[in-house]
């Protein structure tokens, strides 16, 4: 029997911090002020900021208005050219690309997908977001990747690139389509910022691992070579970088594709995001799920296309079709839309009303599953949500749990948990201490821990892990927060993505170690992630509001269906790129496959899996203005009613909330590794 | 003979709409942009009134805009008209627009509209008492409504939080059991009570007419409690539903600014429209086109009075 485990500095800081929250705790009990931040000390700090901005951007409207003629004068050029063009030629034209960057299979698969867009009756609205598409990418790829390469070459602008980049992507656009509308004036330049401003973080990110990862020996041999400045980079860092850097066109094309929606929610393109948001608006579920499957089918046609056109850069390589053979079909298609006359080849409705006709099957299906449903919804929201929300504490009422907080189940519930914490402790003590914070939470429930052991815990936190700055960073988003009145709906945020993120991470983690053993599994997974990460989440969410009615659990599942995918396509690609003389090493010293896993690959794929855990959380965050269409009571609801009386300074302030917690989260995720590997 | 026949009527109704006022065309080469909000109802508004505006020799143009944005088009002159406005959907930013002069309200619509609280009609099996507002009241219909969130009280499914709603101070007039739940949006709304009407799940929420789904599914209006103060925090009222254009409409074309002010849809037209569209499944324009077809003898004394 050894003694007590020596108790670190460390470790009585945190139990420090364990006593007050406790006594906090109780405290509140008594004084309700305790709990939730004081509603006495608001501040306007939302009128305040709509005194300073919307001057501001009216003032510079006059440049808005240039850069919205800039991009509308293309935008109207390419649409026009689009609608000009009769469907049978552009199915060819498709095709022919189809064919000559991938292959025969692909080919046909274009040319059938394309024919199901034309038969739902979709075809010139697919036609003006393919317009959308080929002005917002190339924008934010070319944008991205000069702005990775700066970052890239002046290290010391770094840290400040990829906070502005984790501020990109989880800033709800929402937040901000006042001020831009204000600036650029209505029309589809507003959204086009929008989406450009949110499509940019991947590639830049891509492209700064890319340059990074690549070789010295390359470089040397390069220098070696005698290479010029412009040569090393172009000939050298940016061919070896290609793959990844594809990743990086890959991914930035889908959150292009992803933020159609919101170009359509301010309107005046008549797209295909615009007929989805009708179909929601209108809870058609099978008009949404048409529209959603043709910007998917968009996705993997520009995703795959690009990929197959820069992976067969190699001459040497066979094609499917010559360049002569392209030519010669591309003068077919050219003589074929001279020859047939524009829209009138468009079929009826008759596609439309087969739509319509999901919708029946939907319902039928409702009717015949309510009972079991109505089960489901109840027990998940007793036993999962009503605790998440108002802790062991709220939870123990006759209402909800079927009995009352009495005195005894009080200090059973203490006695319980300070047991478990001091035996754990006595051992380990960093262990002791966190089982008691997790059983405090669970007794307060996360909304209603008291707001200063909150600001404790996590200046604490921050400032052990990220210094003095990203210790300010986390208190001026909770001060903030607090007077600006959101403390409560901050903390309902926070709850909803730390359970999506914690589901996401288990389960997109298994089904990508899974990818990462069977070819087969990847192929099946992938076209389901592409899928996932494309459709429009307002498809999901009619069904599941039927199901499981106005409420979080349905936001629950709309933000998992999307923030899913990052872990699945970082771990698989994390551990497809392990080295593999290491794997082979690991092989000859007698381990097991789980030991391979989990003590070779994983720990080598780590840099890969952080960065699908830091995506899994900005896609969480940014689920959550979607979230809001399904009746929450957090931040992203807040970002809507701010839009709603457009209030460009409550809107900002709250997407600096959300985006605040993003940065935190990411950068407390990132700093014990980080310490580890160096 | 047809048109003879059109001619009197027109002139009959003319005289009846009162001595029209004359006005310049203005500006017929340059298109008119008529915005086409969210929902079925004020498509088919927006698309009446462009085929109303050509008929007096206007270009046209159908701008697809979200509800909140399209008021700052409208402020901009992006946007020529917004045919039908929900007053009581309009947020802070329509009146901030009206006061600052950049739009101009052009009064109502003609549509009668109904707002107040919904449930599905085999809730009366149920609740007996409905649709009185005291079946809510009744301890064994409140059980019924019970949700694991709002236990021991009923759940009521409100308007989305960024709507505003006074559903909440109305229950608390009435002391009635139920809580509030905000939905989120339209769709939200309608697919719970798609949901509640197939599935018998009891559902009382907050909704408005005309609308398209108060034809799918069948409903019941709860007769509500007399209002304690006759404001609109305490009171449901029915919601205006007016025209508005942009404020330069007027010099560029003052015809047509003449004949939206005469403009107008009735609700019977419009319902047998959604219908037609949504559930049958024809297209907007050819519904359109059909109601211009049936419907001169109204619109043509607009286009007369205007420019003649």
């Amino acid at each position: 029997m050894t003694g007590p485990h020596p108790v670190s500095a460390q470790n009585r800081i945190w139990a420090g911090l364990l006593a007050l929250c406790l006594i906090l705790t109780v405290l509140a009990h008594f004084c309700p002020w305790l709990r939730n931040f004081p509603a006495g000390l608001t501040l306007p700090l939302a009128e305040g900021l709509n005194l300073a901005v919307t001057p501001l951007f009216e003032a510079a409207r006059p440049l808005g208005r240039i850069v919205a003629v800039l991009v509308e004068t293309p935008l109207g050029l390419i649409r026009a050219g689009l609608a000009w063009a009769p469907w049978p030629a552009m199915v060819l034209a498709a095709m022919l690309i189809a064919l000559r960057a991938v292959g025969r299979g692909f080919a046909l698969f274009t040319g059938a997908g394309l024919l199901a867009v034309v038969g739902m009756g979709y075809w010139p609205k697919a036609m003006n977001t393919l317009a959308l598409i080929l002005i917002s990418v190339p924008l934010a790829v070319v944008l991205g990747f000069a702005l990775g390469v700066l970052a890239f070459y002046r290290p010391r602008l770094r840290p400040a690139v990829i906070a502005a980049l984790d501020v990109m992507q989880t800033w709800p656009a929402f937040g901000y389509l006042i001020p831009l509308l204000l600036l650029f004036g209505f029309g589809p330049t507003a959204g086009l910022a929008a989406s450009v401003v949110f499509s940019i973080p991947p590639m830049v990110r891509n492209t700064l691992v890319g340059l990074g990862d690549v070789p010295p020996a390359v470089v040397e041999s390069a220098l070696m070579a005698g290479a010029r400045p412009g040569q090393l980079f172009w000939q050298a860092r940016v061919p070896t970088a290609l793959p990844q850097l594809l990743v990086g066109v890959n991914q930035t094309t889908m959150a292009s594709l992803s933020m159609v929606i919101i170009i359509a929610i301010i309107g005046g393109f008549n797209d295909i995001g615009w007929e989805v948001l009708s179909a929601m608006r209108a809870a058609e579920m099978g008009r949404s799920l048409g529209a959603g499957l043709v910007i998917v089918l968009l996705a993997i046609l520009l995703d795959r296309i690009t990929r197959g056109l820069a992976e067969r850069r190699d001459p040497r390589l066979p094609r499917s079709l010559s360049g002569r053979g392209l030519a010669f079909g591309f003068g077919a298609a050219l003589l074929l839309a001279l020859a047939l006359s524009g829209q009138d080849l468009l079929p009826g409705d008759a596609g439309q009303r087969a739509l319509r006709r999901l919708d029946g099957w939907l319902l039928e299906f409702v009717t015949w599953s309510a009972p079991f449903f109505a089960v489901l919804r109840n027990v998940i929201t007793w036993g999962v949500m009503l605790p998440l929300r108002l802790g062991f504490s709220g939870s123990a009422s006759p209402m909800v749990w079927g009995f009352a907080l009495t005195p005894g189940v009080t200090l059973a519930y203490a006695g319980a948990s300070a047991a478990l914490a001091l035996g754990l402790g006595w051992r380990r003590p960093g262990a002791g201490i966190a089982l008691g914070f997790a059983s405090l939470l669970f007794w307060t429930g996360l909304p209603n821990f008291p707001w200063i052991g909150v600001f404790a815990v996590i200046a604490t936190a921050t400032w052990r892990a990220g210094g003095a700055g990203l210790c300010l960073l986390a208190l001026s988003g909770l001060g903030i927060a607090g007077v600006s009145g959101l403390w409560g709906a901050m903390m309902q945020s926070i709850c909803l993505c730390a359970v999506a993120v914690l589901i996401c991470f288990a389960a997109g983690g298994a089904l990508g170690v899974a990818a990462a053993q069977s070819d087969r599994f990847s192929a099946v997974l992938r076209p389901v992630s592409d899928t996932l990460q494309t459709m429009p989440q307002f498809v999901f969410l009619i069904p599941a509001l039927m199901l499981f009615r106005v409420g979080e659990f349905t936001a629950l599942i709309a933000i998992v269906l999307y923030a899913i995918v990052p872990p699945i396509r970082y771990v698989e690609h994390g551990l497809r790129n392990v080295r593999a003389d290491l794997v082979e090493a690991g092989r000859q010293m007698g381990t097991t496959p789980w030991q391979l896993l989990w003590q070779v690959k994983l720990p080598l794929a780590r840099s890969s899996v952080r960065l699908g855990l830091n995506q899994t959380i900005m896609a969480a965050l940014s689920m959550l203005v979607i979230a809001a269409l399904v009746g929450t009571r957090e931040l992203g609801q807040q970002v809507y009613v701010a839009l709603s009386k457009a209030d460009a300074g409550a809107g900002l302030v709250a997407g600096w909330i959300i985006a605040c917690i993003a940065l935190v989260a990411d950068r407390m995720l990132r700093a014990p590794a980080g310490v580890q590997s160096e | 003979m047809k048109h003879l026949t059109t001619t009197v009527c027109a002139v009959v109704l003319g005289a009846l709409a009162g001595p029209g006022i004359a006005a310049e065309p203005g500006a017929t080469d340059q298109p008119i942009r008529i915005a086409m909000l969210e929902w079925t109802g004020a498509q088919i508004t927006s698309q009446i009134a462009g085929r109303v505006l050509e008929k007096a020799g206007y270009k046209v143009e159908y701008v697809t805009a979200g509800n909140y944005p399209h008021f700052q088009g409208l402020a901009d002159g992006e946007i020529a008209v917004s045919p039908e406005i929900w007053l009581n959907n309009v947020g802070d930013i329509y009146p901030k627009v009206l006061a600052e002069g950049k739009v101009e309200d052009l009064g109502s619509l003609g549509l009668e509209t109904n707002e107040g609280w919904i449930y599905p009609k085999f809730m009366e099996e149920l609740c007996p008492a409905l649709p009185s507002w005291e079946a809510l009241n009744d301890p064994a219909c409140v059980a019924l409504l019970a949700t694991p969130d709002t236990m021991p009280n009923g759940r009521f499914l409100d308007y989305p939080a960024d709507w505003g709603s006074r559903a909440a101070t109305i229950i608390a007039d009435n002391s009635l059991a139920l809580t509030a739940v905000p939905s989120g949006s339209e769709g939200a709304m309608l697919a719970e009570l798609r949901a509640a009407g197939a599935a018998k799940t009891p559902l009382v929420m907050m909704f408005w007419a005309p609308h398209f789904i108060l034809a799918e599914v069948e409903v019941g209006w709860i007769d509500m409690p007399p209002c304690v103060q006759d404001t609109n925090e305490h009171c449901i009222r029915a919601p205006d539903v007016n025209k508005a254009v942009w404020s330069g409409f007027k010099d560029k074309w003052p015809a047509g600014y003449e004949v939206l002010k005469a403009f107008s849809v009735s609700t019977e037209d419009q319902q047998q429209m959604m219908l037609a569209i949504d559930q049958n499944g024809e297209s907007l324009e050819s519904v359109a086109d059909g109601w211009i077809a049936a419907n001169e003898a109204l619109w043509r004394p607009w286009v007369d009075g205007a420019l003649n």
